[in-house]
């Protein structure tokens, strides 16, 4: 098993590296072949581990010491468990499908390899997150997947947004990644080892108080990677990037490592339920917060980005509250229909050479029936309508906050359900129903090629019944996360409950038709709705990007600038210049002693004569003063 | 040949580059290769040669020179030292393979020939007035290189670099010579021995006005703030070769030298200035990334990260634990690695453009992806990602902190943010971006030359990242004994608490079991 | 009235006074060259009546010293002196400043 989990882990790596080879070179489709190919073999080995697991055993393995010294001991570990195998799953049949979708989407573009040896890269270093078995590792993995993120987002970088884009989101996880950092400090001196296994042996025999603050600033970790306010206007800023990264990175694996991160140290998180419940406030708002964000938005890519944002806060409730494995089955289900989406999106913004705008396009679905019919489905499973896999998850999700008696948390979710089910089918219904809008822009769409809806049909088949592996999942990790069952215990309110809810959201979705199938304008700001404050609040995202570039980012180049041409050079290095100056002024003044003219250097000399005497009859009497 | 390699390694350079003066010029440069190729075998079998096992003093040479007053010539190195020889003869031989000055090449080797007999010398002195003697020594042919070879105000720059190191160097000097007297003082005999200071405990103000002594000598070399105004000037003006073994090395001195002269010689001192050497070290984190995000001009930013690195080695070193100091001593050869690459690659582009304003480039990465890549590589290696060679240094410099302060920590931590704002945004202007300047629509990608000297440091930063144990496992062991000697020392209460104690047994044996 | 010690360390003073002003006031060479043989004599007059109250020869040995020391100098001064008059056809100090740092 040791074999399969090398080859699951490196196979990725080898890839990357494959295509870094032709990294400079001229666009050939053997790197999207053979790193796709290794991607696949990944998946096959993942899936036999999975195998292996449900079988009831763990592969633990010790590759090499990494970094030894005092008593610090990190070796590159890699486990694979209940819930890393879980992780490595989805990341693999999501990168799986994104790789082979690629070659396609990629064709035409100059950075063809490029593009897969980062796209490898990341899911190796994805892998590295989720199988490590010590936080030291998890960290390796972190900042590698950050680093990819930053490669991929700034990928066509003779792009101004794209690569400030790139540099945002790589700040952003590093103002996070401090906080993990102080983390694993606090782990290491206080239990002595990184290990995932010592760690949560130990970790009860400590104060409560240092654990919650332990928890805290793993939790600041995962708020960078997950983009949870206030660290969350990366990811909408991220859409730059190609649509592949978007699906893959954004969607599906990077953004919850997070969760993963909370998840996997739920015995930390256990010992501190007030830290839990602050996990799950925050989740339940950035869920509002996002969704409200995506009503009016009329960029395609951003308004998947904050349904993801939304659905991040979904995944931090049920984690939050102590329900990790609610919280990772969500993960898993959101996975795959989110990345559908977003390939789905893909295919929608080559067809319109590029455009974003949902409201320049419409009727969509009589060139493009297959990228309709998935992101249809794709936009059900996320409004969680029974049997999609949504249903499961998320309904899930408002249990648990029902059950836990978070009524607030609970009426929020729900809201925030109605509202994503709005914004999903408000962009189906703009994208593929009503009028042909784009035809006054001149463009002629097409369907994607045939491979790339093929390579997106597993993702479509598991968004579909991914719902009914819940009682297999949950007897798998129950050997690792605490194994609560959340049934509303009362049969009259859970299907009050249930089927409220899936009305509520049907309610949602046919008002969302209603009002946008049969579209027939482009807007153009001056609409009476435009024109509100509530508006242009949310079209301008709370005005937060503004309120950070004028509050920090602009300020501290502003600061920069004061410490250099102020600081730096008038205050230090002139006092530096001031002390030599005066020593060369000094001995510039002096020199008239040395002016050849021997009158005055007699009257020099009778002068020092004077002092000379004068010290000699002064320090005699003090002595003999002294002496006396 | 083993008993004298370290001689050999002192003084082999300075004698071929003595007989490079008979050297023809078409030949100096092959003949300086072959010099400092030699040279950097000998170092490497210094490394085979090494026990890694022992904590103490090896390879020791020792000639008495002024026998009155116990001046001798004494040698030998320890785990911190090694591998900063051997990062010395790396750089000077990478330095003259991708040398890409034309004028005056033959002086140029010569100089820098002699330059590597006096950072050899430095790190494997052990008598104080020999480490003096080559640590002055050192100045002379870097005011050359600069003065010589540098930039439009080289004159300046070379003076302002000569007259500040050496006015700082000229208190550490007093100080030595106050600590011999002390210990003649209190032994009875005359002696500039290091190994014999060790043995000598201090009253705790006399430590405190030793440290500060030496604190201004080594300081000024680190550089420290407020004395690092030199180093900008020095960089900015220096040509390539003299700025890659300035930050690379001669800058390694100054942290060198904390861990060999003050913190076992004044373990109650370096307590008592801990926490004000860390706010310094704060500062110059902070500021410094501030400073260099600031900059239009593309090498300065690297001379101002190199300062802002150097904060967090300081960091490091005055953690007075086991992984902190590891963690320093492992930066410097990190910081050493990924700045002298930085600086090369400064180098080719300057060669290429003959500016280095960031403003006049721009959508560099499409003319020349390979020089993109390694430069983008080297970067991530300095804003320290994980599995680069800095990464290691910077965990465990901050890690070793946290034990001692948990707020200084977290501030000195934000240098994994700055570090990132000013790299990032640098990297942005140079290499993103359309190509605007239509002189950049034509560069040549990097030719051998120059991939020469840089796939060996993109190697070096990656290998040290994934498995730094062959560096790591000497210098941890002989951190060990340094540590364990300044606990063994400290007199006051606050002292013994903050240094930890290694040989107690329990806390040790229980966790190596645990592994 | 007996002429005691004090008495000629007064007449040395005064002396050595009038030397040290006519070094620091005098602009002629030659002047400046009597003057220091002012301040000379000031102090043989000092040495010979010290060690005559005392009773030690050895000050009034160095007088003797100083004053053949006095008069080398003199003549040694005079040649330069009459070499510069030759030369520049002046001997004004303040004309004399080749020497200037």
């Amino acid at each position: 098993m040791e074999l399969y989990l090398y080859i699951a882990l490196f196979a990725p790596l080898v890839g990357s590296l494959f295509s870094a080879l032709f990294g400079a070179s001229a666009k050939t489709s053997l790197t999207g072949y053979v790193a796709s190919g290794l991607l696949f073999t990944s998946f096959i080995s993942s899936v036999l581990l999975l195998n292996y697991v449900l079988g009831g055993h763990t592969v633990h393995v010790e590759m090499m010491t990494w970094m030894a010294t005092g008593n610090l001991y990190i070796p590159f570990g890699f486990v694979v468990d209940q819930v890393s195998v879980v992780m490595m799953m989805v990341v693999t049949i999501v990168s799986t499908v994104v790789h082979v979708y690629s070659i396609g989407y990629m064709d035409h573009d100059k950075g063809f390899n490029r593009f897969f040896s980062w796209l490898s890269a990341f899911v190796f270093s994805m892998m590295v997150l989720v199988m490590s078995d010590n936080f030291a590792g998890l960290f390796i993995g972190w900042e590698g997947v950050g680093l990819c993120s930053w490669g991929l987002i700034g990928f066509w970088y003779h792009k101004e947004s794209a690569t400030w884009a790139a540099n945002e989101a790589f700040i952003m996880n590093r103002i996070a990644d401090l906080g993990m950092l102080i983390g694993i400090f606090m782990l290491y001196w206080n239990v002595g080892s990184l290990q995932y296994d010592v760690v949560f042996a130990e970790i009860g025999n400590l104060p409560v108080v240092i654990t919650t603050w332990i928890g805290i600033f793993l939790f600041i970790g995962a708020m960078g990677k997950s983009a949870q306010f206030p660290l969350h206007t990366w990811l909408a800023d991220a859409m730059e990037g190609p649509t592949p990264v978007s699906a893959l990175i954004h969607a599906a694996t990077m953004v919850t490592a997070g969760v993963y991160l909370v998840v996997r140290a739920n015995p930390i998180y256990d010992l501190i339920p007030n830290v839990g419940i602050f996990i799950a406030s925050l989740g339940a708002f950035v869920a509002l917060f996002a969704a409200s964000m995506a009503l009016v938005n009329r960029d395609m890519k951003r308004i998947i980005a904050y349904s993801t944002l939304s659905q991040l806060g979904y995944m931090f409730v049920a984690a939050g509250l102590g329900a990790y494995w609610v919280a990772l089955f969500h993960l898993m289900a959101h996975a795959f229909f989110k990345a559908l989406l977003f390939l789905g999106a893909g295919n929608v913004m080559h067809a319109m050479h590029d455009e974003l705008d949902p409201f320049k396009m419409g009727g969509l679905r009589k060139v493009m029936k297959g990228t309709f019919v998935m992101m249809t489905l794709a936009s059900v499973a996320l409004a969680g309508i029974y049997p999609f896999a949504g249903f499961f998850s998320k309904d899930l999700i408002l249990e648990v906050g029902f059950v836990e008696h978070h009524y607030v948390i609970y009426t929020v979710l729900l809201l925030t359900a109605g509202l994503t089910a709005f914004y999903s089918f408000r962009l189906v219904a703009l994208i593929f129903h009503g009028e042909e809008r784009y035809k006054l822009f001149g463009i002629h769409p097409h369907e994607a090629y045939k491979f790339m809806l093929v390579a997106m049909s597993p993702l479509l088949v598991l968004a579909i019944i991914a719902g009914s592996f819940k009682m297999t999942y949950f007897q798998l990790v129950m050997n690792l996360l605490p194994a609560t069952q959340y049934h509303v215990h009362n049969q009259t309110i859970f299907w009050i409950m249930t089927i409220g809810t899936q009305l509520f959201v049907i309610g949602a979705i046919l008002f969302a038709y209603k009002k946008y199938s049969n579209w027939n304008s482009v807007p153009d700001g001056t609409s009476k709705m435009e024109k509100s404050f509530g508006y242009k609040l949310l079209w301008n995202q709370y005005y937060i990007p503004k309120f950070y570039e004028e509050v920090f980012s602009r300020p501290y180049l502003e600061l920069s600038k004061v410490a250099w041409k102020e600081i730096d050079l008038k205050i230090v290095d002139a006092t530096v210049d001031m002390i030599a100056n005066a020593i060369y002024k000094t001995g510039e003044n002096t020199r008239d002693i040395q002016n050849g003219n021997l009158s005055t250097m007699l009257r020099w000399m009778v002068f020092g004569l004077v002092v000379l005497l004068a010290l000699a009859v002064a320090f005699t009497v003090g002595y003999n003063a002294v002496g006396a | 040949m083993l008993d004298h390699i370290l001689s050999i390694l002192i003084f082999f350079p300075a004698l071929a580059a003595m007989l490079g003066f008979v050297v023809t010029k078409d030949s100096m440069r092959a003949y300086g290769i072959a010099v400092a190729f030699v040279e950097f075998v000998l170092s490497l079998w210094l490394w085979y040669a090494y026990d890694p096992m022992i904590s103490g003093m090896q390879f020791m040479e020792s000639a008495p020179l002024i026998k009155s007053f116990g001046i001798s010539y004494l040698l030998g190195i320890d785990g911190i030292s090694l591998f900063i020889i051997i990062l010395s003869t790396f750089f000077t031989l990478l330095g003259i393979a991708s040398l890409t000055e034309t004028r005056h090449v033959k002086n140029l080797i010569i100089t820098l020939l002699f330059l590597e007999m006096t950072m050899v010398g430095v790190f494997a002195a052990l008598d104080a007035i020999v480490f003096y003697v080559f640590w002055e020594l050192s100045l002379v042919p870097m005011l050359y290189i600069i003065g010589a070879w540098g930039g439009a105000l080289r004159i300046y720059a070379s003076v302002k670099f000569f007259l500040y190191t050496f006015t700082g160097s000229l208190v550490m000097l007093v100080g030595m010579l106050f600590m011999a007297y002390f210990y003649y003082q209190a032994t009875g005999q005359w002696s500039f021995s290091i190994l014999e200071w060790y043995r000598l405990i201090l009253p705790e103000n006399f430590q405190l006005w030793l440290f500060a002594a030496f604190f201004i000598g080594f300081a000024i070399k680190v550089p420290m703030f407020p004395f690092h105004t030199w180093l900008p000037y020095a960089h900015g003006q220096a040509p390539t070769i003299g700025s890659v073994i300035l930050a690379a090395i001669l800058l390694k001195m100054g942290t060198y030298a904390f861990i060999r002269f003050s913190l076992p010689l004044f373990p109650d001192a370096s307590v008592y200035f801990m926490f004000p050497i860390a706010i310094i070290a704060i500062i110059m984190i902070i500021y410094t990334a501030m400073v260099a995000y600031a900059q239009e001009d593309i090498k300065q930013v690297v001379a101002y990260s190199s300062i802002s690195h150097m904060g967090i080695i300081i960091l490091g070193t005055f953690a007075l634990t086991v992984e902190g100091v590891s963690g320093s001593v492992f930066l410097m050869i990190g910081h050493g690695v990924v700045s002298g690459a930085l600086f090369l690659l400064v180098g080719v582009i300057y060669d290429r453009r003959h500016t280095k304003l960031m403003s006049e480039f721009g959508g560099l990465a499409s003319v020349m992806p390979r020089y993109a890549t390694i430069f983008g590589i080297m970067m991530m290696a300095s804003v320290g990602l994980p599995l680069t060679i800095n990464f290691v240094g910077e965990f465990l410099s901050l890690l070793g902190f946290y034990k001692q302060s948990h707020m200084i920590t977290l501030t000195a931590g934000t240098a994994i943010i700055v570090g990132a704002i000013y790299m990032l945004s640098a990297y942005k202007k140079a290499f993103f971006g359309p190509v605007t300047n239509e002189e950049n629509r034509n560069l040549k990608d990097v030719n051998r030359t120059e991939m020469l000297g840089l796939i060996p440091l993109v190697i070096v930063a990656i290998w040290l990242g994934v498995y730094p144990k062959p560096v790591l496992e000497p210098i941890n062991n002989s951190v060990e004994s340094v540590i364990q000697l300044m606990h063994d020392k400290a007199q006051s209460q606050e002292a013994k608490a903050r240094i930890p104690n290694l040989s107690d047994v329990s806390g040790m044996n229980s966790m190596q079991e645990a592994h | 009235m007996e002429i005691t010690l004090t008495h000629y360390l007064v007449l040395s003073s005064v002396l050595f006074a009038i030397g040290l002003i006519g070094v620091m006031r005098r602009k002629n060479l030659l002047m400046l060259f009597f003057a220091t043989e002012i301040l000379l004599n000031a102090t043989n007059i000092a040495f010979a009546a010290i060690s005559h109250y005392i009773g030690d020869l050895s000050g009034q040995m160095f007088a003797f010293f100083i004053i053949a020391i006095a008069a080398s100098e003199v003549a040694i001064g005079l040649g330069l002196l009459i070499v510069w008059y030759k030369r520049t056809g002046k001997i004004d100090l303040d004309q004399m400043n080749s020497m200037r740092g």
